[in-house]
């Protein structure tokens, strides 16, 4: 079956606009991430890790 | 403050799979903070780093000069090096660049951690840490 040009273009840009919607859903479900330096800080366990805490303390 | 024992269980419970690095955020209003501070990096110079960094957070809040000298003396530590290290300042520095970075990020509250850079603030149970690890884990495939 075949729909008249505009038609078809018309379910083009809603379907663009279908998984643009997705593609911002996924990134808000994203938690936002910060990226600290580790420098020279005293640290423990494997460098490779898959994941990486870095702790702010004060030993008081 | 810090989180002593539910970070030494996390690390005991996901072996091989958690880096954990230590920033100093000592605050600016409490006596001992930076000299405590001083004092782990001093004991690290020596390869007890962590030692000294699990006495002062049993030991806390007595943190004066004499008490952290004689925690270095009870972890076997080189006192007269150790003592130097601290009275001369040498990480000073070390620490003002940690505090620098705290400020900037406009930190609040220790103790504050990044788990592969997610914010957590404060204290918080076993359970909540692990939820997150273990997201953490399945998006990296382990």
């Amino acid at each position: 079956m075949r729909y008249p040009p505009f038609l078809t273009i018309m379910m083009k840009q809603v379907l663009i606009c279908l998984f643009a919607l997705l593609l911002s859903g996924l990134a808000q479900a994203e938690p936002p991430r910060v990226d600290v330096p580790i420098g020279d800080s005293p640290s423990l366990g494997p460098a490779n890790a898959p994941v990486t805490i870095i702790e702010f303390i004060d030993f008081q | 403050m810090a989180a002593g024992p539910t970070v030494k269980e996390l690390l005991q419970a996901y072996p091989d799979q958690i880096r954990l690095v230590i920033k100093n955020y000592p605050y600016k209003y409490r006596d001992f903070s930076k000299i405590a501070a001083e004092a782990s990096l001093a004991a690290r110079d020596q390869g007890k780093y962590w030692e000294m960094h699990d006495i002062l957070i049993t030991r806390s809040p007595k943190l004066d000069r004499a008490s952290l000298i004689a925690y270095a003396g009870e972890l076997g530590l080189d006192v007269k090096k150790f003592t130097e290290a601290l009275d001369s300042g040498r990480h000073a520095k070390a620490i003002e660049d940690d505090l620098q970075l705290a400020e900037a990020m406009d930190l609040y509250n220790t103790p504050t951690f990044y788990i592969n850079g997610r914010q957590v603030i404060g204290e918080r149970p076993y359970a909540y840490f692990k939820r997150i690890i273990d997201e953490e884990l399945q998006k990296a495939g382990r």
